[in-house]
């Protein structure tokens, strides 16, 4: 048809408002749950909320970038099992070797995410089933190296980056150490995608993957250092949830389910091509404030589980539904 | 004739948020007629199909079949009233066969069993109505798009449709094989089928159509039969200026020094290639479907590349073994299908523009620096005249002169040295493809060179200061500048040797 200049006003304000939904849905739920529990409006719970929120972010956000490039990551909760594990099982209980673990741990995840990288963009599998299948294989072999229960104590001084809350804090009171990592780590992942070309190459190759290798795009490092972000995103947030909650065999379970909800109630498209940091953080909060919110209610903790399935296939429906309206 | 006119649109407007699609048209179409509609992209043209075809509702005026008034609110009803819309993307399924395609929605059956008897049988019937020596029982992927497309008609006359709308029959077809489309047409028209026929390429119009339409910025414009209407008046008509100058001069300094030169290139679909391409040259490849001309310019840019032989620029080798490689050595590729192999539908204009300089440049550089900064870009597309409410819209909101224009930014702003073109005015409008020969000539002028692969041998004629014609993997010929379409023919046919066997290297 022919340009008409009017029209894209309308549009560009409708791209503005699918890239916030993630915040309105986040500030109406946190207002209902301050409605319910007014002390949540303080400071300190909010903070607390943003240090139990962590783990979510970070995860939503390294599972962004998969999504962005076109694919899922499903291995996100193995790696946060196995970093937790082998956390335990590698410091054993010896504080002055945390440092060096923590470094052992990113490796392990990043050679996680490289084999994710790997298979998806020169076997060509489709990252579904790619991750999937280091999903099983992750959780297989964190199990049997930690002989299939959790064993070990993780020392204060790893424990306190999940844990540890700086208390007199100017202005907000409290500050947990929890909350910095959780905005280093935005920081880095927005600084990835609109600091740098690499943010823009993702988002073509999730459109388009064929338009954008015909044009030049190094399309298989661009998917393979997508999975190797999400995949750094689980070490760190294995490393808050060894902090939060101690050693469990079951520690990351079900978190990548979580992060692709979250990265799409925040507005990212699945299978690519749309989607900011925005997205990811924003859905993650909420859909934490959605979970604080069941617990005040008091739901049985199950429930969750449906809460969460049904959200997702709203959300999705919701932004299917728009792109049809839009057309 | 005072036939009851088999179709007749009467006062048709419709309006979306912003345009004005259709401004009370009217439209008709006699029992036989093949009726053709001009205009270029974002005319109204496809709005007005879908009106018909019952995908999108007027807000003003009328629809007649046979002096019977009729409203659609879905196109099943518009399918049942006999019409049938065949797209240029065609709707079949590529792993089922062809009977299985032509009856699909309406299988016949008996006592809730498949009939498959009865259904080979009358597929076999209808494709032997529309003259095609089609196994009814082969899978869809394996015929050419041009029996693809003899199959979609054959789907249409299964349901009976007495109002056959085509659109853009043959932009995906060679030369030999639009000719056996248009006699199927013509054929079609003496059964009494009445064709609404929509096509860029006016002699195939002139020569099928019996009246022609013109529609521009939504209105008509004229309808008039054939005998009134020459192609320069349609072309007038359409873009409502003349174009003299439809194709730039040629340079007066004859291209000497060589560019890209390759020797004894093979792979799959190539044998034995051998051309240079020289600065300031536009190398135009002419053949027919499957002649390698495609797989000529998926060699040059790394696509599918050639499995031996060598490649020069400015006499120093290079390797072609990915798109990525064939970039940084300078070629940049303006691929066939723009949808699905040159844009990233869902991104901005601009960003689209920006991919390969993006994607070229070092991974931490910052995206709003220099080449990369916005308004840079802005002022490239600005220049190309590439026309947005908003370099930030999605490219896909685009029309298809326009999102070939921005595919062409990508590459001036990358400075490549060469430029594959493949199909470069497929399915976009007479003002834009003018603009497009206009850039190519500017950009050969700065001692470039650009090989362009068209199945519009006009085109071809027009623009190549020499043609190379592919047959069976093979040059078969090199024409210069001046040659008729009937050499191009005899060379792509593979019917002669080269007339004027000028050496390709």
């Amino acid at each position: 048809m022919t340009t008409v200049p009017q029209s894209s006003p309308s549009r560009r304000q409708a791209a503005r408002i699918t890239v916030n939904s993630g915040l309105v849905i986040f500030v109406a739920l946190y207002a209902v749950i301050a409605f319910l529990q007014p002390n949540y409006l303080e400071p300190g719970l909010f903070m607390n909320f943003l240090r139990r929120a962590a783990p979510l972010v970070i995860l939503s956000c390294g599972q962004l970038y998969v999504i962005l490039t076109g694919g899922f990551d499903l291995s996100m909760g193995a790696v946060a099992t196995l970093v937790v594990l082998a956390a335990s099982i590698l410091i054993n209980g010896d504080p002055e070797t945390t440092w060096a673990v923590i470094g052992a741990l990113y490796a392990m995840g990043i050679a996680v995410g490289l084999v994710n990288g790997l298979v998806v963009a020169f076997l060509k599998v489709p990252s579904i089933i790619a991750t999937l299948g280091t999903m099983l294989l992750v959780n297989g072999l964190a199990l049997a190296w930690s002989g299939g229960a959790a064993r070990g104590d993780l020392p204060d001084n790893f424990r306190n980056l999940g844990r540890l809350v700086w208390r007199n804090v100017p202005v907000i009171g409290t500050l947990p150490l929890a909350a910095l990592v959780l905005t280093g780590f935005v920081a880095l992942a927005w600084f990835g995608l609109n600091a740098t070309v690499y943010g823009k190459r993702a988002l073509a190759v999730g459109d388009n993957p064929r338009a954008a290798e015909l044009a030049g795009t190094p399309v298989a490092a661009t998917r393979i250092l997508a999975f190797v972000v999400s995949a750094v995103s689980a070490a760190t947030a294995g490393i808050l949830l060894g902090g939060f909650s101690g050693v469990s065999v079951n520690a990351g379970e079900g978190l990548e389910l979580q992060a692709i909800a979250a990265c799409v109630i925040g507005g990212a498209q699945l299978l690519g091509g749309r989607g900011s940091v925005w997205s990811a953080v924003f859905g993650a909060l909420s859909l934490f404030a959605l979970f604080t919110l069941l617990n005040l209610l008091g739901l049985p903790q199950a429930l969750r589980d449906s809460i969460q399935g049904l959200i997702l296939i709203a959300a999705v429906g919701a932004s299917m539904w728009g792109n049809r309206r839009r057309t | 004739m005072t036939a009851v006119p088999a179709l007749s649109m009467t006062g048709i407007s419709k309006a979306f948020p912003g345009v004005r699609a259709l401004d009370d048209v009217d439209f008709e179409c006699l029992p036989g007629e093949v009726h053709a509609i001009c205009g270029e992209n974002g005319a109204g043209k496809s709005t007005l199909m879908k009106i018909l075809g019952g995908s999108y509702k007027p807000d003003a005026g009328a629809i007649h079949l046979a002096g019977k008034a009729v409203q659609f609110t879905h196109p099943r009803q518009a399918a049942e009233a006999g019409i049938a819309i065949i797209h240029q993307e065609l709707s079949l399924l590529p792993h089922r066969t062809v009977e299985e395609n032509i009856f699909m929605g309406h299988e016949l059956a008996r006592r809730g069993i498949l009939d498959k008897v009865a259904m080979r049988e009358r597929a076999a019937e209808l494709l032997r109505r529309v003259g095609a020596q089609i196994d009814p029982q082969a899978p869809v992927s394996s015929l050419s798009i041009a029996l693809q497309q003899v199959v979609e008609i054959a789907k249409a006359l299964l349901l009976d449709a007495r109002i056959l709308v085509m659109d853009e029959p043959t932009a995906a077809l060679d030369e030999r094989d639009s000719r056996t489309l248009l006699k199927l047409v013509d054929g079609l028209r003496g059964e009494g089928v009445s064709i609404v026929y929509i096509s860029h390429r006016m002699p195939e119009v002139t020569a099928i159509a019996d009246r022609i339409t013109i529609l521009k910025d939504g209105r008509k414009i004229w309808t008039r039969p054939r005998d009134a209407a020459p192609i320069s008046e349609i072309v007038r008509a359409m873009v409502g200026r003349d174009l003299k100058d439809f194709y730039p001069a040629v340079p007066v300094s004859p291209a000497d020094e060589v560019l890209l030169a390759i020797e004894g290139g093979m792979n799959a679909g190539l044998r034995d290639v051998a051309f240079n391409v020289r600065a300031g040259e536009i190398l135009g490849v002419a053949g027919l479907e499957d002649s390698g001309k495609g797989a000529l310019a998926q060699a040059l840019v790394g696509d599918v590349p050639f499995t031996s032989g060598t490649v020069a620029l400015r006499g120093q080798p290079i390797a072609l073994r990915t798109p990525r490689q064939a970039t940084a050595a300078g070629i940049g590729y303006l691929p066939g299908d723009r949808k699905r192999e040159g844009l990233a539908l869902r991104q901005s204009v601009r960003d689209n523009a920006l991919l390969t300089l993006r994607s070229m440049t070092g991974l931490f550089t910052r995206p709003q620096r220099g080449a990369l900064a916005h308004d840079a870009m802005d002022e490239r597309l600005r220049a190309m005249d590439v026309r947005a409410a908003d370099f930030g819209q999605e490219v896909g909101t685009l029309s298809g002169g326009n999102q070939q224009k921005a595919i062409i930014v990508r590459w001036l702003a990358q400075a490549s040295d060469i430029l594959v073109f493949v199909e470069p005015t497929r399915g976009i409008d007479i003002a834009a493809k003018a603009a497009i020969y206009e850039t190519m000539r500017a950009f050969t002028g700065s001692g470039r060179g650009i090989v362009v692969v068209s199945s519009d041998m006009p085109e071809l004629i027009g623009i190549a200061d020499r043609v190379l014609v592919m047959h069976q993997g093979r040059i078969s010929g090199v024409v210069r500048r001046g040659a008729s379409e009937e050499d191009i023919m005899h060379l792509a046919l593979g019917l002669a040797d080269a007339p004027s066997a000028e050496a390709g290297a």
